[in-house]
């Protein structure tokens, strides 16, 4: 202790020096003028010069967290290129969903699957739109890429729609190419069926089917499917023609609902002449 | 010796307010002597070293203050000059050294380091270069602060001459 006070004593003048200096340069660098600014921009130079020429010996331990900062910086930029990903193919089905909307002319509401029912006879979907946003049943629901069924039961903010691939499902449908007209409907397994098909008619696989504009429910010219095999039943005057869907039931997350195609007048005639029930 | 450092905190606020506020008119293309460090060396070869740098270091930290607009340069400078005015001062023969050339040639000294600092890091962010700010500014203001200093040396030297 006493040999310290000695050494402090014979550098007295020295370590008052450096207090004093120091004392001043923090006061200097408490300014915020041009001068310091520049000071600063030459003392961080100058550091990244001695760094970069220290930076050649390696640190163990810098290196093990480095290596942490790196891994985590790698996950982090990995669920980045996931969210881009995601938000590029969402970017792609709402371009095509907005370019339908505008194809389309009909009024309709937005909506997105908030259930899904795909494994029974009757397949249905659960919407987060209801009564309150105008939705009835017997409105079509339709998507980007064609067909999808129809609202059959509403409540004040969800409804439920009934799929194409639903027991109950029918629909007047046509050859686009063609123009032969036939009832589509489901009976199980993977495809439609077009009835009511005489033998005689042009069809051929690859032939887009339409609904048809005798349908007073559904919209008239959306896409319903591709004919995927005909069938020629021996004695049967109809031919057995399935339908693949254009819509991909498994992957749907967003749907139309078109609430302005139904005509009641239409409607109230047909039902006053019989023509349905 | 309380007295004397209420007359020298009384000298310092005179020197001051001359170098402030009348030093100006004496100004030669706006270099003007500066009389501080001269104070500041005078004090440092009559008292030491450490009575040089804190009283540079107290003398630098009031003009920051009253001018105000670059806290903490004269402190450091003024603190540098009083450590090197320090080196020069020598008990036995204080009078000597105050009242001749050697008077003349520690303000040279002592004031070139001060304004090397002081102009150096001033005349930055500026457009004033640092060769210029060493040459012009600095050197001739080492000049003009020694050639004032020859007033006190000429004083000091009558004074030892009685």
């Amino acid at each position: 202790m006493h040999r310290l006070l000695n050494i402090i004593l014979l550098f007295k003048e020295y370590i008052v020096l450096i207090l004093l200096i120091v004392f001043s340069l923090a006061l200097l660098t408490s300014n915020d003028n041009p001068q310091i600014r520049q000071i600063r921009s030459y003392t961080v130079g100058a550091i990244g010069v001695v760094q970069e020429g220290l930076s050649i010996i390696p640190n163990v331990f810098e290196l093990k967290s480095e290596n942490q900062v790196l891994r985590r910086l790698d996950m982090d930029l990995s669920n980045e290129v996931n969210l881009l990903r995601e938000a590029r193919i969402e970017n792609a089905r709402l371009r095509e969903m907005l370019s339908l909307r505008e194809r389309l002319p009909y009024t309709m509401v937005t909506a997105d699957i908030v259930s899904k029912n795909l494994l029974l006879l009757r397949n249905t979907i659960t919407l987060n739109v209801g009564e309150s946003d105008g939705l009835k049943p017997e409105m079509p629901i339709v998507c980007e890429l064609g067909l999808v069924g129809k609202i059959i039961a509403t409540s004040a903010h969800y409804s439920v729609g009934q799929l194409v691939f639903n027991k109950d499902f029918r629909a007047s449908a046509k050859i686009e190419r063609s123009r032969v007209d036939g009832i589509i409907l489901w009976e199980g397994g993977e495809f439609l069926k077009l009835k009511n098909v005489a033998r005689t008619q042009d069809i051929r696989e690859g032939d887009v089917v339409i609904t048809s504009e005798y349908s007073n429910i559904y919209p008239r010219d959306t896409k319903i499917g591709l004919v995927a095999a005909i069938y020629q039943k021996p004695g049967s005057l109809f031919k057995d023609i399935d339908v693949k869907p254009t819509v991909d039931f498994s992957t749907l997350e967003q749907v139309f609902v078109v609430t302005g195609s139904h005509n009641p007048e239409r409607d109230a005639l047909e039902k006053k002449a019989g023509a349905k029930k | 010796m309380i007295s004397r450092y209420f007359r020298y905190i009384l000298f310092t606020l005179g020197l001051v307010l001359i170098q402030e506020k009348f030093l100006r008119f004496i100004g030669l293309e706006g270099i003007t002597p500066d009389l501080l460090t001269i104070w500041i060396v005078y004090i440092a070869l009559q008292h030491g070293q450490m009575h040089g740098m804190l009283w540079g270091f107290s003398i630098g930290l009031f003009i920051d203050l009253s001018v105000g607009n670059f806290i903490g340069l004269s402190a450091l400078t003024k603190t540098i000059a009083g450590f090197t005015a320090g080196y020069f001062y020598d008990e036995q023969r204080k009078p000597v050294i105050l009242g001749s050339y050697r008077f003349l040639v520690i303000i040279l000294i002592v004031s070139f380091i001060h304004n090397i600092f002081y102009f150096v890091i001033f005349t930055r962010g500026s457009e004033i270069g640092l060769l210029r700010a060493v040459l012009e500014f600095g050197i001739a203001t080492t000049c003009y602060t020694a050639v004032i200093s020859l007033l006190p040396m000429f004083a000091f030297a009558r004074k030892l001459g009685k």
